[in-house]
């Protein structure tokens, strides 16, 4: 995409999906994550850019509380979704992350078979009633991720022999299927080749549709790409969050200027 | 460059001939290879000499001497009353049936014509063996209807007769033997000529239960094989879940900190604690303690199940902790509960690994000896264990005991039957081993 484009794209006012205010993530004595202020707005791409180990990452887990897993890990601060705060006592993470879904760096689909993948999120939370229901759901998610004319024929063949770029579709598809209202992103080409990877940002545009994504990713020019808003991250500080258009094109702090010109990063 | 005079680099001569460096790489690699291939042909030939050893010795063991003849079952001896009274037939003792028995075996000699100087009756007598009678009786007992008939019988020889067949007694050895005359030798050869006195397969080695001291040629393993199995049962029935459950939970569940780290250090050393202290910990307290009974499959049971665990927790740990964390995380990610991760990923993925460990555990179980000799399966048990549950609380045998116990015994009669034990043994740890091999075959290929 024509960089020059990046200030007529639209973005129109929306609502905020979810908030953060103050957030401070631990790991043991290290502070990732400094008083770090976001609103991710909804139905829209947000980017998270950074260089490595600046905590882009780190802040995406907190997100779904998927940094609970990591016994040392911390988190201090507000993130609320739709107004409710994530870390409330009340909340259960599991059903967090029904709501908030993720996808990974590296294609991790179960070992079994590519209907079951994508089946095995409603069937956990009981989303369909019955088997035509499922199928119907799977057919869903599966052309929702631009994977259903590649596998229609072999639904039943193990997810695991799929090409790393149908793979990362698959997981992507398998993270839909529970519709859930975000989708988190953590550097999902980062593994792929450019056809994969050209597919995958093709995708994660027609999401937007339905979701609030968020997307973490090394390439800046990705996160031009298929973004609205981007956050630019730099040794656990927020630097600069706005629109891509301006992000890319005017930038306020010099920090993010020389990431972006690539003199630091 | 100024400095024409170049230094001669490390990598400047040909190609094609190996520099001094390099040959002596070549040579430390050829030699360490040399030491590997030297390591193998030692451990196989150890694997070599243990089972030629073991299968020489054992194999014939499960071939026994037996006479076979005509035995007429004479209703005056058997029978006195004619009233086929159960309670009167129980009177006659096995020295009635004996009598009967060299009745038969005289009459086979006359008819036969066969004369050996200087044989008396009593030497007839010593060629059968003296369970032979009892086995007649059991069989009369139970099928009354033979009494007052004349039939063909294969009865068990003395194990010195048997001896004689397999080699291990000769004319020599008999004329310094008590329990067996150069006349009784002479007799046999001419039997065997007739095909009157042979060998055939011997199902009452994995059948029979053990026989005493001067029975060697009646002893089986009959009632050990039954112990060992239901051993095995307790074993697999508890420290299957036990050690499963544990390790899932240390694994994914138990938070890390100073009482888990020392819970795993001691389940480590659990496993290097020597099984005879498990013999004396299960005295205490499943025997002194609980009050179960001595001798008994239950206890054996429990006592290996403990030692078992161990290896069990390690390995399921092993491989639990082998499941790729990205699994892990893509359940939790699409919202599955801890235990839906475990149960719908993890440990489907673990399943080979647990399963070899399993089997690992059962079969070190199944050769202990050790805290088995604690707890009194050592004792010499001739009735067989009620079918289970009730037979876990009766006194049973165990495998590699029966092995340890016949050793033990004086008539050489018994090496073989040890040898033969022993080849039982390692057919059951072959069987569980290759079972472990198609169960992890069978679970892989689902994924």
């Amino acid at each position: 995409m024509n960089d020059m484009r990046l200030t007529e794209r639209a973005v129109d006012a929306t609502d905020v999906k979810i908030s953060a205010r103050k957030v401070q993530v631990y790991y043991g004595d290290n502070h990732a994550i400094k008083d770090v202020d976001v609103d991710i707005p909804d139905r829209m791409v947000t980017a998270f850019i950074g260089p490595s180990g600046c905590g882009k990452s780190t802040f995406l887990r907190s997100l779904n509380r998927m940094n609970d897993t990591i016994p040392i890990c911390r988190v201090e601060g507000k993130i609320t979704l739709d107004g409710e705060d994530i870390y409330d006592r009340r909340v259960d993470p599991v059903q967090l992350r029904a709501k908030v879904g993720m996808v990974f760096q590296k294609p991790n689909p179960f070992p079994k078979s590519i209907y079951d993948n994508v089946a095995y999120g409603p069937r956990i939370h009981g989303l369909t009633r019955n088997k035509a229901e499922l199928d119907e759901v799977v057919e869903q998610s599966l052309r929702r991720a631009a994977l259903w004319n590649e596998v229609k024929d072999r639904l039943h063949a193990p997810g695991t022999g799929l090409s790393g770029g149908q793979q990362q579709r698959l997981c992507i598809a398998r993270a839909v299927a529970t519709s859930p209202e975000v989708l988190l992103m953590d550097e999902p080409c980062s593994a792929l080749d450019p056809i994969a990877t050209a597919q995958v940002e093709e995708l994660i545009d027609e999401l937007r549709a339905n979701f609030s994504v968020v997307i973490v990713t090394h390439s800046m020019q990705q996160a031009a790409r298929v973004s609205q808003k981007t956050a630019f991250f730099h040794l656990g500080n927020l630097v600069e969050y706005g629109e891509t258009g301006q992000i890319f094109t005017k930038p306020q702090d010099p920090r993010t200027e020389s990431y972006i010109s690539g003199r630091i990063g | 460059m100024t400095d024409a005079v170049a230094h001669p680099t490390p990598h400047s001569g040909s190609l094609l001939r190996q520099d001094e460096r390099t040959r002596r790489r070549n040579n430390a690699e050829r030699r360490f290879r040399l030491y590997g291939q030297v390591a193998i042909g030692i451990a196989i030939m150890a694997l070599v000499i243990l089972l030629t050893s073991v299968l020489g010795n054992g194999l014939s063991a499960f071939r026994q001497t037996f006479i076979s003849m005509p035995v007429t079952l004479d209703a005056a001896v058997l029978d006195k009353k004619g009233n086929r009274d159960p309670a009167d037939l129980k009177k006659v003792t096995t020295i009635g049936y004996s009598k009967l028995l060299v009745n038969s075996l005289t009459q086979v000699i006359e008819e036969e014509g066969i004369v050996v100087e200087g044989l008396a009756s009593s030497d007839i007598k010593d060629m059968i063996s003296d369970e032979a009678a009892a086995q007649v009786r059991d069989r009369v007992l139970g099928n009354p209807d033979l009494i007052g008939q004349t039939v063909d019988l294969k009865v068990l020889a003395n194990g010195r007769i048997d001896g004689y067949l397999k080699g291990r007694v000769s004319m020599e050895s008999a004329e310094r033997d008590s329990n067996v005359s150069v006349n009784q030798l002479r007799l046999t050869e001419s039997l065997v000529e007739r095909g009157i006195i042979g060998k055939s397969f011997n199902w009452g080695f994995l059948t029979a239960a053990d026989a005493s001291e001067l029975r060697p040629e009646a002893a089986g393993l009959g009632v050990a094989i039954l112990g060992s199995a239901y051993m095995m049962i307790v074993v697999l029935v508890l420290s299957l879940p036990i050690g499963v459950a544990a390790s899932i939970y240390l694994e994914e569940f138990a938070p890390k900190n100073r009482w888990t780290d020392l819970i795993e250090v001691n389940i480590s050393n659990l496993a290097a604690v020597p099984s005879i202290v498990f013999g004396i910990l299960g005295l205490a307290i499943f025997i002194n303690f609980a009050g179960l009974p001595q001798s008994a499959p239950i206890v054996g049971g429990l006592v290996l199940t403990l030692m078992t665990l161990p290896t069990i927790i390690i390995t399921t740990r092993a491989a639990i902790k082998a499941v790729p964390p990205s699994i892990r995380d893509a359940a939790l990610g699409i919202g599955a509960s801890k235990m839906q991760t475990v149960f719908h990923h993890v440990l489907p993925l673990a399943m080979p690994g647990i399963l070899t460990g399993a089997i690992i555990g059962l079969a070190q179980a199944l050769g202990e000896t050790a805290p088995l000799l604690l707890i009194g399966m050592v004792a010499f048990v001739r009735d067989f264990p009620a079918a289970p549950p009730e037979g876990l609380f009766d006194p049973a045998a165990a495998l590699p005991v029966q092995v340890y116990n016949w050793t033990q015994r004086a008539d050489p009669a018994f090496v073989e039957r040890a040898s033969g034990a022993i080849i039982v043994l390692l057919v059951f740890l072959l069987v569980m081993n290759t079972a472990a091999i198609l169960l992890r075959r069978r679970f892989e290929r689902r994924w």
